[in-house]
């Protein structure tokens, strides 16, 4: 507090850290209304590992670069890693444990990844998944052009890029092209 | 270290005087993507950071017809700059330059506002910007000033604004119908990487062939975008042949003074500038007016 002297009259909204350095934050976490208590620097990944025990966005390369750590933030794909968890106060966040529906049904993206088996260890799963949901939000039917940008941050170090592939193109409504071929 | 204060100011002028009770101990967060790693990695240490988020008008996109100026807010994405009309017709390598930036969870996140204010050398948008001969309007403490993207990026991570100052405006000329451009990023490492070296070039020519306008910036190969006004000059009025297209390269790659990183050394660098400066000037040649004449004309 001793560094906050002379403040404008109407700093907008301020968040002042409690004694433990924190802050609180109120956040739509999968359809359900949360707040947390984060401190100001920590990341939208930490908070939601940590604080929710939302571990389905996960930690990877750390500087935004491998896509591990993807949420949708207001819909889009956003890295967790990248995002600072106090400017997300007010905004609707979901990861992959908020994708199935309320009976447990997974959404047609999770099945197809399961179908195809678009994966080995995992890691990067949710990643792809979510990538995939926020594309299909803006464009139902993209082409293979598309899919392959919207995953251009996102890595599989186990190699199932041509799974993966195919699961997204059975989403989209696309054929593999090696398949007419 | 003390944990930051975290401001949601609502308009640009609470966002400077926040700024200002801070004298310099603060920092701005537009999109967030370059602020949140350099706090993870503890390279800033701010007492307060204070988002952009909620202060509004700062997300247009607009053609000021009397000035000739396209007008991108600050806050605008790359992603959302990338795709939008204006941009892409009135400055379609600044569109060519932001899409190729990261991945597309950085550009829907990453601002225009926020990757000159953040003066990172190892980026694409700022080479092009200085090509355009774009400027930025910031807002301090005595109001509004217009600063060209050559005088604002002074070096690594350096610009010239104030502790108290808030990009909210980049000013781009609109390129003249004809004018031939592109933006060229060379990787050495991996398609998504950070460029190596990019090239901005932007060329017009004259009716009779020959240079009208042929502007030229490097980027992410030294501390700031580097241009040669005085071999721009030099080269205006001539044709644009092999051997002057390779002189000019030569001029750039000799002068520049080269950064060495994980993505080439200040030699390999300096031989990088020599070959995508020219196809740089190239791949705008093909796209100018000119050509497409000469296209016209040979159907």
């Amino acid at each position: 507090m001793s560094e906050l002297q002379e403040l404008p009259d109407d700093p907008g909204a301020v968040k002042l850290p409690d004694a433990d350095g924190r802050v609180p934050v109120r956040i739509d976490v999968n359809g359900r209304a949360r707040t947390l208590r984060v401190r100001t620097t920590q990341t939208l990944l930490d908070a939601l590992r940590e604080q929710l025990r939302l571990q389905g966005a996960r930690s990877g390369c750390g500087v935004g670069m491998c896509g591990a750590c993807t949420v949708l933030l207001d819909g889009r794909a956003a890295s967790g890693c990248l995002t600072l968890a106090a400017v997300c106060d007010g905004t609707d966040v979901r990861t992959v444990e908020g994708l199935e529906d309320p009976s447990g049904e997974l959404s047609r993206v999770q099945e197809a990844f399961l179908r195809h088996r678009a994966f080995q260890c995992s890691y990067c799963t949710p990643g792809f998944v979510l990538a995939l949901e926020a594309l299909l939000a803006v464009d139902p039917s993209p082409d293979e052009a598309a899919i392959r940008e919207a995953f251009s941050g996102h890595i599989c170090r186990c190699g199932s890029y041509s799974r993966i592939m195919a699961a997204a193109l059975e989403v989209a409504g696309a054929t593999d092209r090696r398949e007419q071929a | 270290m003390s944990t930051p204060a975290f401001f949601f100011p609502r308009s640009v002028a609470e966002a400077v005087d926040v700024m200002d009770s801070y004298d310099g101990a603060a920092k701005l967060v537009a999109g967030g993507t370059a602020l949140t790693l350099m706090v993870q990695q503890r390279l800033v240490s701010p007492q307060a950071l204070v988002s952009l988020r909620d202060v509004p008008g700062l997300g247009e996109v607009l053609v000021d017809e009397d000035s000739g100026l396209l007008r991108i807010g600050a806050l605008v994405t790359h992603a959302a700059a990338a795709r939008h009309p204006l941009v892409r017709r009135h400055a379609p390598l600044l569109a060519d330059s932001l899409a190729v930036v990261g991945n597309a969870q950085v550009r829907s996140a990453a601002t225009v506002g926020g990757v000159l204010a953040e003066a990172d050398y190892a980026s694409d948008p700022p080479a092009t910007l200085r090509a355009l001969d774009a400027e930025v309007a910031a807002h301090g403490l005595a109001g509004e000033r217009t600063i060209g993207v050559g005088e604002l990026l002074l070096g690594f991570y350096q610009t010239a604004l104030a502790p108290a100052e808030v990009v909210t405006e980049v000013r781009v000329p609109v390129l003249p119908a004809g004018t031939g451009s592109a933006y060229l990023k060379y990787t050495s490492r991996s398609h998504e990487d950070r460029p190596c070296v990019g090239v901005a070039a932007i060329v017009g020519l004259a009716d009779d062939g020959s240079c009208a306008d042929l502007r030229v910036a490097v980027g992410a190969a030294c501390d700031a975008p580097l241009r040669l006004g005085d071999v721009e000059q030099q080269i205006r009025g001539r044709r644009l042949d092999g051997a002057t297209l390779s002189e000019f390269a030569d001029a750039y790659a000799d002068r520049i003074d080269p950064v060495s990183d994980v993505r080439g050394s200040a030699w390999y660098r300096r031989e990088m500038v020599r070959v995508w400066v020219r196809r740089a000037i190239e791949q705008a040649l093909l796209r100018s007016g000119a050509h497409e004449h000469s296209k016209e004309r040979a159907q």
